[in-house]
């Protein structure tokens, strides 16, 4: 007997998964990712460096910023180009936008309603109104600062190798400041809402992230060194899904906000270092679930990371140069923290600048085995123990916890 | 009180971006919510099926069999259909891939089979016909938001008809094509977006498709061959979202 499960929409796309019974007894669960494929890595090879950045973008709306910033560092890594630490910085604020972007609308939107008890957002509001506003407000937040440094809220094209076409002005660094500072309350009070959630889905045994907090040089995961995913990650095709499936020494991961935090504990800002300490021994329990109480710490992060980063540049004043980009023969790969997990862009160029080579591995592809075993573990402590509805509406839980792609779900669309 | 007419979005392949855009209307959405009621605004599986729709909201484009019976079933129930984002009006850049289904596949997915019933990327305008078109990757917020609005007046929403110029133009923005020597497709792509990237200081890579009618490609190519672009580049360029040939 095979269990469909429908609605399973916050997959990039379309998503659903399958388990499989024999004898009474549950055998496998597939998760399978129906949406049709779109070939991103073809659509690249041949074509100039300059428009790749653009065309990646285009991979996903919810964390468009991410690819642009993960392609741009995949060709100035192949070129041998090092941006100064302004353009450093305000990459790292454009990632922190889309941060809180991605995170507000899941955690807020998708999984408030799980919390309090609601089958939607919109059914919440009426009783938690506020809680909606809030979330909306952080979101709007983080979507304003993707159009200061993306060039607009979905797909902007201001990122670019070497620099940016137009860089924030005093004013709009100010109120970067100002409004993230605003803010921050907002964020601690999630912290305590989210802190309610229980484990549920698989302990995950190995975490991946990148070496710095938002993107970095390379990977690391609970060995601590640093290491390129062509030496433990691994992909294949899976004939039931168009998304591939990445593991990491053979074997099942997880990639997120969940991961970042265990990894990268000594690089949070003081107030979500001190919810973290507070949080630690449940996060470390690996949960999967804990993702989303991981996510909640997080906006407190970006929000005073924010802030930290727009005073550094208004004290020492916006150069607005960008880095001169000689295109030639050469190979780079691009690590970026995506809002949920690591994203790897790796690209070979030929003497013209033109791709030659390119490999998108996104984060949906790396925890999908942790996916499947979470879903495998929950079916089996579940069937024959809870009505089918009951049974879907917690197998509906766990997958939220991952964020997969594509947040606007059953939940938050059926007004 | 008039009775409010019925609302559906239909998703079919693409970044998901244009039904995520609807929700960026932010507080605006509550208005358009005084005139709509909200229906599906998600994947319709077969399950869910039925019932009509006042206005259809289709984007993305038909790359597997389940998005093009995803399609036929949002017309069949659409009064009014909008093919909304350049996925759904040009095909975007998924349909720029020029290699045969079968080639795709193997090359990314390193199988010959196509067990899912994969595609070569379409726009749905190319199988269905639409009552309106509102392209750009993703279309201007507030387009859709007017569009919507004289719909339910019983007006016909305002088709832009100029190029992305104009709106430079309007805004005083610096041309990039001819102070800045950039490869800026904003001469011959449908203007609507406020020059949105012309705004950063980049070139226009034409997201909202070609301007129709009387548009010039040949010679915005020999304006780009002229400022030392190469053919190849350039003909890339104008393909990206939409197949036109130059
Ligand atoms: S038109 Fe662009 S923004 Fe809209 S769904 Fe397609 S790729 Fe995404
Ligand atoms: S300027 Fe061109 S590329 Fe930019 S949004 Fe407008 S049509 Fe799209």
């Amino acid at each position: 007997m095979i269990i469909e499960l429908h609605e399973f929409t916050r997959v990039e796309g379309n998503g659903r998964a399958e388990i499989v019974v024999e004898d009474g007894e549950v055998k496998d669960v597939r998760l399978k990712i129906v949406e049709g494929p779109r070939f991103f890595e073809l659509l690249t090879l041949g074509r100039h460096y300059y428009d790749v950045p653009d065309l990646e973008a285009r991979i996903c709306a919810i964390c468009y910023l991410a690819h642009s910033v993960a392609s741009v560092m995949g060709i100035e890594r192949a070129f041998g180009v090092e941006v100064p630490e302004e353009i450093k910085l305000l990459r790292e604020l454009g990632l922190i936008g889309e941060l809180l972007e991605s995170h507000a609308l899941h955690l807020y939107l998708l999984v408030a309603p799980d919390v309090l008890g609601y089958s939607d957002a919109i059914r919440m509001a009426t009783k938690h109104g506020e809680l909606v506003k809030e979330g909306l407000a952080l979101k709007a937040f983080g979507n304003r600062i993707r159009e200061l440094i993306g060039g607009r809220e979905i797909h902007g094209i201001n990122v670019k190798p070497g620099g940016f076409g137009r860089y924030p002005t005093v004013e709009e660094l100010e109120e970067v400041e100002r409004q993230s500072e605003a803010l921050l309350k907002l964020a601690k009070r999630a912290v305590r809402l989210f802190a309610g959630l229980g484990p549920y889905g698989e302990r995950a045994k190995h975490f991946v992230a990148t070496d710095g907090y938002l993107w970095g040089e390379r990977l690391i995961s609970e060995g601590g060194e640093p290491f390129h995913y062509t030496e433990r990650i691994e992909e294949r095709s899976l004939v039931y899904s168009f998304a591939k499936q990445g593991k990491y020494n053979g074997e099942s991961f997880l990639v997120g906000a969940l991961p970042r935090l265990l990894l990268k504990a000594k690089m949070l800002t003081p107030e979500a270092k001190r919810l973290f300490e507070e949080q630690r021994e449940r996060l470390e329990t690996g949960y999967v679930s804990y993702n989303n109480l991981a996510q909640a710490i997080e906006l407190v992060y970006s929000l005073e990371r924010a802030g930290e980063i727009a005073k550094t540049l208004l004290d020492r004043g916006i150069n607005g140069e960008n880095v001169p980009v000689e295109p030639g023969e050469g190979e780079g790969i691009g690590y970026v923290e995506a809002p949920r997990g690591v994203l790897i862009h790796h690209y070979r160029t030929d003497s013209e600048g033109k791709i030659v080579y390119s490999n998108i591995i996104t984060p949906t592809a790396l925890n999908h085995a942790m996916m499947e075993a979470s879903l495998l573990k929950e079916v089996r402590a579940l069937y024959g123990e809870v009505g089918e509805g009951e049974m879907v509406k917690k197998l509906e839980e766990t997958v939220r916890a991952f964020d997969p792609c594509i947040s606007c779900s059953v939940h938050l669309v059926k007004l | 009180m008039m009775e409010k007419l019925k609302l559906g979005v239909f998703e079919l392949t693409g970044c998901g971006g244009c039904a995520l855009n609807v929700l960026f209307l932010y507080e605006r959405l509550f208005d358009l919510l005084e005139f709509y009621e909200m229906g599906e605004f998600h994947m319709a599986s077969s399950a869910q099926g039925g019932g009509h729709y006042d206005v259809g909201i289709v984007t993305g484009t038909v790359s597997t069999h389940r998005d093009l019976e995803l399609l036929k079933n949002a017309r069949n129930r659409s009064d009014y259909l909008i093919a909304l984002g350049t996925c759904a009006t040009h095909g975007s850049v998924q349909a720029s891939v020029e290699l045969p289904i079968r080639e795709k596949l193997k090359a990314v997915y390193g199988d010959e089979g196509n067990p899912m019933k994969a595609l070569d990327s379409k726009p749905a305008v190319e199988y269905v016909a639409v009552d309106l078109a509102i392209p750009g990757c993703p279309y201007d917020k507030e387009e859709l938001y007017q569009a919507l609005m004289n719909i339910a007046r019983g007006a016909d929403p305002v088709r832009p008809d100029y190029p992305v110029c104009v709106e430079c133009k309007l805004n005083e923005y610096e041309c990039v094509l001819v102070k800045r020597n950039l490869p800026c497709l904003g001469p011959i792509t449908l203007g609507g977006c406020n020059a949105a990237c012309v705004r950063s200081g980049l070139g226009c890579i034409g997201c909202r498709g070609p301007l129709p009618g009387e548009v010039n490609p040949a010679g915005e190519y020999e304006i780009l061959r002229g400022l030392g672009y190469n053919g190849d580049y350039i003909v890339r360029k104008f393909k990206t979202f939409a197949r036109w040939e130059p």
